[in-house]
């Protein structure tokens, strides 16, 4: 006859009040794990677009955060000498620049195009045809990855042809345009889902502008595992000091400062509210459920059960039901993040894959740890009062009432 | 010798209006083996006097001294020990939890007492037998009829082999013909050598003790 079996048997004798306090909690609870996952999730999906990428340090060409970019000039040389350094795994020049493309009996249409010299592999999903060729022929000279949504727009698919004109900024007209062939259809991890974004090598990419290869927005460089993406920093800023190099660890960071303290913020204050709601719910529930029991209590403290008897059973009798609140706040707080996270991705401007609600063991932990601590508090009151109250005086309270 | 006695004890409740005495320099001791019943008007101090010798209160003066120890220089612990094992407690509306079977209210104050489980199985059985109630072990109080409810609350104080059992107004809540079967269970106990302390307004449980101490405004008169 432990306490905890005791805790049960009295749960299950007042089922009402049980299913009453264990959706109340489970409902508190849930809001409690989504604040736990917005807390994160952000910032963890955001990590995970960077790896996505599969290189760890990010050159450009300007101070701050690495989304304002001016070109880096002679950034072909730069990429040849990393790579003969040994810190150095791969080094990919990208280009952006505004375009229009036009299929087939449609409008030009505004477009980001991406020019890579990455090979093969690239933050995308192929979902249709191919990726982007190897080496460039005479016959292939514009290969391009079009994005789900641009080519749904335009009616193209692998092997459709697109006229794409480069309007590259600070020149009012477009340049001429060229044709380029759809290799493959994909989802872009780094477009935002209202952008119509087309992927090319950087050499069609460069025909199309008319200019040579010496010049990037950005370069991405992958370090050496053995060496870890501190020393291609270093390495990078020996060659060339006028560029800044920043290693995924540096730009969580740097969001993490900045971009994301607000919803740390919010969540520290939805979380607090909520586990407030938890403790006071609980903690009345309890108090009125000792109030109503203590005759009872003291009938037992006369009976010689012990104080740390009446005290454990209390509390087994809060963890039961905050516990039970806890573990059915899981799934529907899941269900409730998963359409508050579709919601909250209707924001223009965020990267496809970019999510604010992402599950952590680390989360569910915490729920865990915080419900823990409020089933304590919770039982504290009640503790207090049945451990404490005058056996004889209510004993006597109950024959008069 | 005395299981418990009471010597010159007065009991005073703290009201706004000033201190109530619900009881006054009363002395009265119970021997083992023996069967005492006090009688006496609502708020005369029974009940008090009851809850004192019972040792889940303490006196504002005099000495409560159980098996020869003086209860007031024992800790809370100890006082709780004592009812555990020393004191069996009968109360009016008998206070057995709800959400146990007759079997399990009976087994819980052995499972305090950690009582190894086959042992108090044996005794649960043993006591339901001795009050009559073997085949509605495993019905929940609800189940029950109020004088069958006292007879678990009577098995239940029995259950470790009290050296005292202390009853409080026990056929309160029951008809006459039950209060009448509650007596003889009463009297079955007294006989099987427990000592018993009742207190009653009920002439009939009180006519079956050996001794009948009557009591008024706080103070034993006879």
């Amino acid at each position: 006859m432990t306490s905890l079996w005791l805790a049960w048997r009295t749960t299950t004798r007042y089922r009402v009040r049980a299913m009453l306090a264990i959706v109340g909690v489970a409902v508190i609870g849930a809001l409690l794990f989504d604040m736990l996952l917005l807390s994160r999730g952000l910032l963890d999906s955001f990590a995970d677009l960077l790896r996505s990428a599969g290189y760890d340090v990010r050159i450009i060409g300007s101070e701050g955060l690495p989304i304002v970019r001016v070109p880096i000039a002679g950034a072909a040389r730069l990429a040849a000498d990393l790579r003969a350094r040994p810190e150095i795994g791969d080094v990919v020049l990208v280009r952006i620049e505004r375009a229009t493309a036009q299929g087939a009996g449609h409008p030009p249409r505004p477009i980001t195009i991406v020019g890579t010299t990455q090979i093969g592999g690239g933050p995308y999903t192929i979902v249709k045809g191919e990726d982007l060729p190897a080496t460039s022929s005479s016959w292939d000279r514009c290969p391009i990855l079009v994005g789900r949504r641009l080519a749904a727009a335009l009616g193209v698919a692998p092997g459709s042809s697109l006229r794409v004109s480069v309007r590259p900024e600070g020149i009012r007209s477009a340049l001429p345009p060229i044709v380029c062939r759809v290799a493959g259809v994909v989802n872009f991890y780094f477009a935002a889902t209202s952008e119509d974004a087309v992927a090319t090598t950087m050499d069609a990419l460069q025909e199309a502008l008319g200019t040579s290869g010496e010049s990037a927005d950005l370069i991405l460089v992958a370090s050496r595992p053995e060496t870890g993406p501190a020393a291609a920093v270093r390495v990078i800023q020996q060659l060339r000091p006028d560029l800044r190099a920043y290693s995924n660890e540096d730009v969580l960071a740097q969001f993490n400062q900045n971009g994301f303290a607000y919803f740390r913020q919010i969540s520290f204050v939805l979380s607090s509210l909520t586990m407030t709601f938890a403790f006071l719910l609980v903690a009345t529930l309890l108090t009125v459920s000792v109030n109503q029991r203590l005759g009872e209590i003291a009938a037992l403290r006369a009976l010689g059960i012990g104080r740390a008897r009446i005290a454990s059973l209390l509390l087994w009798e809060s963890a039961l039901l905050v516990g039970a609140g806890a573990v059915l706040a899981l799934p529907l707080g899941g269900l409730l993040a998963l359409g508050l996270d579709r919601l909250l991705r209707q924001m223009p401007g965020l990267p496809d894959r970019l999510h604010f609600f992402v599950f952590q063991w680390r989360a569910v932990m915490m729920h865990a740890a915080l419900f823990a601590v409020t089933a304590a508090a919770a039982a504290g009151y009640p503790v207090w009062l049945a451990t404490r109250l005058p056996i004889a005086a209510t004993l006597r309270r109950e024959v008069v009432g | 010798m005395a299981v418990v006695e009471a010597r010159r004890v007065t009991r005073l409740f703290p009201m706004a209006a000033g201190p109530v005495a619900a009881l006054r320099d009363v002395s009265l001791r119970v021997d083992a083996g023996e069967y005492v019943a006090v009688s006496g008007p609502s708020g005369c101090g029974k009940s008090t006097l009851l809850h004192l010798v019972g040792v889940v209160d303490q006196p504002t003066s005099g000495e409560i001294l159980f098996e020869e120890r003086d209860v007031a220089g024992l800790s809370e612990a100890e006082r709780s020990r004592i009812r555990l094992v020393r004191i069996g407690f009968v109360f009016q509306r008998f206070f057995l939890l709800p959400m146990l079977t007759a079997r399990e209210n009976v087994e819980l104050p052995q499972a305090e007492a950690r009582v190894p489980l086959a042992d108090r199985r044996a005794r649960t059985r043993e006591l339901l037998e001795y009050v009559g109630l073997a085949d509605r072990a495993d019905h929940l109080p609800s189940q029950l009829s109020g004088g069958e409810m006292q007879r678990v609350a009577i098995a239940r104080a029995l259950a470790n082999r009290p050296a005292l059992l202390v009853a409080d107004e026990p056929t309160g809540e029951l008809d006459e013909q039950t209060g009448e079967h509650i007596a003889d269970l009463f009297g079955r106990v007294h006989a099987d050598g427990t000592a018993i302390l009742v207190v009653t307004h009920n002439p009939m449980l009180a006519a079956r003790a050996q001794r009948r101490v009557t009591m008024k405004s706080g103070r034993l008169v006879a």
